[in-house]
């Protein structure tokens, strides 16, 4: 084992894992992980410190035996090992243990503070994993037996991004496809003018304009590394335009969902903001999954934002091109210019959505992998505790108002503990499913009308209902499956994204660019807020 | 005394003041050999930041288009210290890759120097001043060059 030394840091990993798996398993630590509110993940916790823990050791003791090679197996497996491990362990201790106790801590320094600091700053898992990776990468650096790994990111970022695809229908998609290439390509096309503009007015190098419009315009330092060797930047340009973007981005990050959340954006609005106003396209993500990182929903909406920044990209590339081109009179290929542009990791994620559509993850008649399901089940039924509520407000006449189809559900869903059809039919799956179906409706009514304060249910029974109608809310394995690997892959490649963010390039923010980028991003942000709230009203996502 | 020196320039106002200092004992004694080093920053790989829609190949063509660049503004330079200094002739010029504080201490152990000469530390200047260097804004720290030495260091202020 010649090279054991090497591989020592990952060794250690994979046996802090192994034993980690083994004392979760044993249920030592589930006082402390219920007060952390992380109990429920405790069989995903053992499953992943047992798998990473064997990868770990089984990769380094390849490493330490054999010579380094580069075969597909040493250049895909056992060369980023190292750094997988280690983003995936930071990862494991951010969502299970930093996350819990921010909340835990910023809860109890709330009557000193008077607001909860986490819900302030968004300090979910994702955010915080973005600092962990920034904080490390500029204090102790990235261990050498972790870079090839680091450089992962940008490839798991991408294939989260693929199979979000799974999670779009059609109807979803072309709604938000309107929304996001009207937004985008006024957006885009404007930035990109005004910062040309304002080049002209302050006097600056077309080289300079041209790419710090592409940065500021389309998808931050994504756009400046593709742009730059087609205007011929200068290094100082390049420099001051990325430590700008980055800059901006990282405020972005933190300064969006708090607005979002005061002006009480949905989902659905918050996306396509920060689709549309943050510079950065891995910022982008970070804010909706910031904003909300319980479902999916702005996640969805940000990511085709973001998709369709990406697609104007080789089309502004050649526009700057064509342009810089006339001055210098220097000629671009077509293919160098936009076939070279093309982000392919988009046409991954249409195959994805094209084989859900298809009904390939999900029975047919499923909606994205939910279906409702009425049969007898005992996971389908209410909690007692709800039973017992409803069964004393019924008896206590709470229930005033109501339409006498919706007073039969909510006796039906006491008589039967669970939404279901009539159990003398249930041998009949048309019909039983239909009459199950409808009583499901007749309580979302009843949800509806006490939203809209056209009846007077107390907090306890709004609970069970909501809670009997999302037991029948089941949902595709394949699909759930699907997401948790997409929120991992994000996590993931997030985290990786934030050790690519250094201070020196942070730092070179400055001189023209500062003033051109603060000017043309902060009117960008602002106008795309209003104009969202104004327009995009009518989306629902499932 | 002094046989070789390594200058070590990245064409700022403090690093002026070191070429001054060195073309001027350069012209004074015709003994001396000079080796001019600039460095390219190797942390211009970090420069590409949070992107992960860039293909591998976009990637390698901003990189590429750095190191031609900078190669470029770095000759440039050159050229301004030999039309500066009749000695510069005289001088033979390097142009590395890699971190600064290790390159300087290796390209001085290569080429057999017995002294290096730098500028001095800089204040960085502000935000908004449209003045500032070429390339990337970086200051050597000495916890990290001073034990990598192989020869005197002369710092000229």
């Amino acid at each position: 084992m010649p090279r054991i030394k090497d591989n020592m840091p990952v060794i250690i990993m994979g046996v802090f894992l192994l034993v980690y798996g083994l004392i979760v398993n044993t249920g030592v630590l589930l006082p402390a992980m219920k007060y952390l509110h992380t109990h429920k993940s405790m069989d995903l916790q053992v499953m992943m410190s047992f798998i990473l823990g064997g990868l770990a050791l089984v990769g380094a003791l390849i490493n330490s035996a054999k010579e380094p090679g580069n075969s597909v197996f040493d250049r895909f497996f056992l060369q980023p090992l190292g750094g997988v491990i280690m983003i995936l362990l930071m990862a494991m201790a951010i969502r299970w243990y930093l996350e819990p106790m921010v909340k835990i801590m910023s809860a109890s320094l709330q009557p000193v503070l008077g607001f909860k600091l986490y819900k302030v700053l968004n300090l979910n898992y994702v955010v915080l994993g973005i600092l962990a990776g920034v904080v490390l990468t500029n204090s102790y650096g990235i261990p050498k037996f972790a870079e090839a790994g680091v450089k992962c990111a940008r490839f798991v970022l991408k294939m989260g991004v693929i199979m979000l695809g799974a999670r779009y229908s059609f109807a979803e998609l072309a709604k938000l496809g309107v929304y996001s290439v009207w937004l985008i390509g006024f957006f885009v096309l404007g930035t990109v003018f005004l910062v040309l503009w304002l080049g002209n007015l302050f006097k600056q190098p077309k080289s300079m304009t041209g790419v710090l419009s592409a940065g500021m315009g389309v998808c931050g330092v994504s756009a400046t590394v593709a742009v730059a060797p087609v205007v011929k930047a200068k290094s100082t340009e390049m420099a001051y335009t990325i430590g700008t973007i980055l800059s901006f981005g990282i405020i972005c990050m933190f300064v969006f969902p708090t607005i979002g959340k005061l002006a009480g954006m949905n989902a659905v609005q918050f996306g396509a903001w920060a689709g549309t106003g943050i510079l950065n396209s891995a910022q982008v993500a970070a804010a909706a999954l910031a904003f909300n990182a319980v479902d999916i929903k702005t996640l969805k909406v940000a990511e085709i934002f973001n998709i369709t920044r990406v697609l104007f990209l080789p089309v502004i590339v050649l526009v700057l091109a064509t342009w810089f081109g006339k001055e210098t009179g220097q000629k671009l290929s077509f293919k160098s210019v936009v076939i070279d542009k093309f982000p392919l990791f988009i046409l991954g994620f249409l195959i994805l959505f094209g084989m859900s559509s298809a009904g390939l993850f999900s029975p047919p008649g499923h909606y994205k992998g939910k279906y409702i399901d009425v049969s007898y089940n005992d996971r389908t039924q209410v909690t007692p505790e709800e039973w017992e509520v409803l069964n004393k407000a019924m008896a206590a006449g709470e229930f005033k108002g109501l339409t006498a189809e919706q007073m039969a559900a909510v006796n039906d869903l006491i008589h039967q503990r669970q939404i279901a059809g009539n159990y003398q039919d249930r041998n009949d799956k048309t019909k039983f499913d239909q009459v199950g179906r409808a009583r499901m409706t007749e309580l979302e009514g009843i949800l509806a009308a006490a939203k809209a304060k056209t009846v007077s249910i107390s907090a306890e029974v709004k609970s069970a209902i909501k809670h009997a109608v999302k037991q029948v809310h089941k949902k595709s394995k394949t699909v759930v499956t699907l997401t948790d690997f997409m929120i991992w892959f994000f996590a993931f490649g997030l985290i990786g994204l934030g050790m690519q963010i250094t201070k020196k390039s942070i730092t070179q923010a400055g001189g023209w660019p500062i003033v051109m980028g603060v000017i043309s991003g902060t009117t960008k942000a602002t106008l795309s807020f209003f104009v969202v709230l104004w327009l995009v009203k009518d989306v629902v996502l499932h | 005394m002094f046989k070789h020196i390594l200058l070590c320039t990245h064409s700022t106002e403090g690093a002026q003041k070191a070429e001054a200092f060195v073309f001027d004992r350069l012209e004074k004694d015709p003994a001396l050999r000079v080796s001019v080093l600039t460095v390219l920053d190797e942390d211009w790989r970090g420069m590409t930041g949070d992107d992960w829609l860039n293909s591998s190949k976009s990637h390698a063509t901003f990189l590429d288009h750095v190191e031609t660049q900078v190669t470029e503004e770095i000759q440039e330079e050159w050229d301004r210290i030999r039309a500066a200094y009749p000695a510069g002739a005289r001088a033979e010029f390097y142009q590395q890759i890699g971190n600064i504080a290790e390159t300087i201490a290796r390209a001085a152990g290569a080429l057999g120097c017995d002294l290096i000469v730098i500028g001095p530390w800089q204040k960085s200047k502000g935000l908004l001043d449209n003045s500032r260097s070429k390339g990337l804004r970086d200051r050597i720290k000495n916890k990290d060059l001073h034990p990598l030495l192989p020869c005197p260091l002369m710092i000229i202020p």
